[in-house]
């Protein structure tokens, strides 16, 4: 494991989130494609922010490193206080689980389980043994997002924004401090992404921090801090005004 | 997550792809039932020739004139033997020899057999009481011999079940008198039948006072008294060894011979007789077990074909659940788990019909299996190490796998 330095305690005014110099290389054959380049971004606590740009600008790619789901090629993440950009895996996996909740754009469930057996999957990895207690965590997770009455049924019997929803219960199970959602609205009628977007600004309202991308301008002005990417860089970070 | 969570997820998507895994455990199956069938039909037939073998006297050991350590027959003239009676009286003292149990010289010719109209062809063995005890056989119907018969050479007869069968057909043969080459001897007793061995057919045979027999086969001058063999036996299976050492070391010291591989006889224990004929079984059986091994082989790699199968099909819900906190130790467990289950699985299911096919086959095919109960417990060990070392292939893919990666693949 490789620590840089003793950790430093988290002031008030540290960034939760902070990227400094991140870029991500893929290799394909002998052609580079740089999907981030010299990346400089910090979130603070209980932001709520949208990420906009083109397809293929970097969006996701910047997401699945603040996510944890990926590593920058070169450059550092400190999430929390602590540098993440060098863990291992196994650390990352636990990173993941405790401290960030991420909502798909395909909502990734998994077909065969009941709503509530999807979203205790988190409770599981993180070594919570009670199985009545995980059903209750799961329960009152969908109940946050209206599913109270809907918890044993499969994927394939919910509608779209009802899975959804049964995703974001997922993300929220373990109580993270950080909410990353990539398009969670794309695949979705707009009535049905408007119910999304509420339960988004309510973990805002909550405290949470709330990070997500979108193509759609009516949702990214939603949002409190707009950062706007271009072949990888990010060209614009403006606060929206306060309404 | 623990080990009973991942159990338990491990088992669910074996049950949601049941199809699959039970061919996939058909084919462990089929390699432990094999391996069960031929480890028991071995051991069957393993048992069924030493027990023969065994019939012809136990702990027995045979000593025959000439050498084979020299390849040729040493101090001996024409057919003469080297071996005399002496020599068996001189082995049958304790003083002599604390280890040899028994002692039974035999001096052996084949012979015509008659009475009344009937005549039959069969060795004659000139012995003593004691040839009974070492060859682990015993009269059925009337009395053996005596050692009184022996001392003054009475025509007294004891006659294999073929012999009796052929002079005297279903009637008792015992109190009836046979001609043996003319000379009139009553029958005293009938042998148990010991059916044929490796060497000889024990029931088609007539013995009768060693005394007898060296006057009857008239051999004179200083091969007088000879004997065609010598039979021993040891006081036990553990005193075997003990008991060939005193015989040799008598034998040559009375012989006046200094070089053991000198030696005018042969000492031949029953044992080596046993060794040989269960070292030809032991490796028909290994033969047989290295093919059902093979069959094994196949059904292990037909665990990891379908792991594999099974996480290229799951690449997705393994990427997201390692985006949701599982660590590759807990993707690497869960599919060692599957593997070992179906495994397992197989390998119990191929103990069952393995047990009752070594149950049901013999009565078809006549040929002894027997359940080998440490190739059971052995088998279910061999299918979960089959299981498990055919998992880590795959499960360590499924380990590796990047959650994006995974995640983003159709
Ligand atoms: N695994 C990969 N291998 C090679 N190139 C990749 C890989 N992932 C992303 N890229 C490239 O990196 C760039 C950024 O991709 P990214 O998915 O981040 O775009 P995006 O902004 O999310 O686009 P979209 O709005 O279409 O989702 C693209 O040019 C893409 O082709
Ligand atoms: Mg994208």
């Amino acid at each position: 494991m490789i620590t840089t330095g003793p950790p430093r305690v988290q002031g008030p005014a540290d960034p939760l989130i902070e990227l400094i110099d991140v870029s991500k290389t893929y290799k394909m054959g002998t052609m580079e494609v740089h999907a981030l380049s010299d990346v400089d971004l910090a979130i603070h606590d209980g932001e709520y922010v949208a990420i906009v740009g083109q397809s293929g600008s970097g969006k996701s790619t910047l997401m699945h490193i603040l996510g944890c789901l990926d590593v920058p090629t070169t450059g550092t993440y400190r999430l929390g206080g602590t540098d993440v950009s060098r863990m291992g895996e196994a650390e990352l996996a636990e990173v993941r689980n405790r401290r960030i909740g991420f909502v798909f754009q395909q909502f990734h469930l998994l077909p065969r389980l009941s709503a509530w057996r999807n979203v205790e999957l988190p409770l599981l990895y993180a070594g919570m043994r009670n199985r009545a207690e995980r059903k209750k965590r799961a329960d009152e997770a969908l109940e946050a997002v209206g599913l109270a009455n809907r918890t044993a049924h499969r994927p394939t019997e919910l509608s779209g924004g009802q899975q959804q929803r049964v995703a974001i219960a997922r993300a929220l199970v373990t109580d993270p401090a950080i909410v990353l959602a990539d398009e969670p609205t794309g695949n979705l009628a707009s009535d049905q992404a408007d119910e999304i977007m509420t339960i988004f600004e309510s973990l805002h309202t909550q405290g949470r921090t709330v990070v997500i991308i979108t193509h759609e301008p009516d949702i990214a002005r939603r949002a409190r801090r707009l950062i706007r990417l271009l072949d990888g860089r990010i060209v614009a970070s403006e606060m929206a005004p306060v309404q | 997550m623990n080990w009973t969570e991942t159990a338990r997820s491990a088992l669910d998507s074996l049950i949601e792809r049941r199809t699959r895994s039970a061919l996939t455990m058909l084919g462990i199956l089929i390699g432990i039932a094999a391996v069960i069938l031929t480890v028991g039909l071995g051991e069957g037939a393993q048992s069924r020739v030493s027990s023969a073998i065994s019939a012809l006297g136990t702990n027995m050991l045979i000593v025959t004139p000439g050498s084979v350590t020299t390849g040729a027959v040493r101090g001996g003239l024409g057919s003469s033997s080297t071996l005399t009676l002496a020599d068996a009286q001189a082995l049958g003292s304790k003083l002599n020899c604390p280890d040899i149990a028994e002692v039974a010289p035999v001096t052996q010719k084949s012979l015509v057999l008659t009475a009344g109209s009937a005549n039959w062809t069969a060795p004659v063995a000139g012995t003593t009481p004691s040839y009974l005890a070492v060859r682990n056989r015993q009269v059925v119907a009337g009395q053996p011999f005596t050692q009184a018969d022996v001392t003054t050479q009475a025509h007294t007869a004891i006659v294999g079940s073929e012999v009796a069968q052929n002079l005297f057909g279903s009637a008792s043969p015992v109190g009836r008198t046979i001609d043996v080459s003319g000379v009139p001897f009553s029958i005293a007793g009938e042998l148990n039948t010991a059916g044929s061995s490796a060497s000889a057919n024990q029931d088609n045979i007539v013995l009768i006072p060693i005394t007898t027999a060296e006057d009857m086969f008239g051999q004179t001058g200083p091969y007088a008294q000879s004997v065609s063999t010598i039979l021993l036996s040891a006081s036990s299976p553990a005193t075997m060894g003990a008991a060939y050492d005193e015989a040799q070391d008598l034998l040559l010291q009375l012989h006046q011979i200094r070089n053991p591989l000198q030696a005018d006889f042969t000492i031949t224990p029953q044992t080596s007789l046993l060794a040989t004929a269960s070292s030809i079984t032991k490796t028909l059986t290994v033969l047989l077990a290295g093919i059902a091994a093979i069959a094994l082989l196949v059904g292990g790699i037909g665990v990891m074909n379908i792991m594999l199968v099974s996480v290229t099909e799951r690449v997705r819900e393994i990427g997201l659940r390692k985006a949701l906190g599982a660590t590759p130790g807990v993707i690497l467990r869960q599919f060692l788990i599957e593997a070992t289950i179906l495994g397992v699985a197989g390998g119990i299911l191929g103990v069952g019909v393995g047990v009752l096919g070594a149950l049901v086959l013999p009565h078809l095919v006549s040929q002894p299996i027997s359940i080998s109960v440490p190739a059971i417990v052995g088998s279910v060990l061999v299918a979960a190490i089959i299981g498990l070392a055919f998992g880590v292939y795959p499960a360590s893919r499924a380990a590796r796998l990047s959650p994006i990666d995974a995640l983003r693949s159709e």
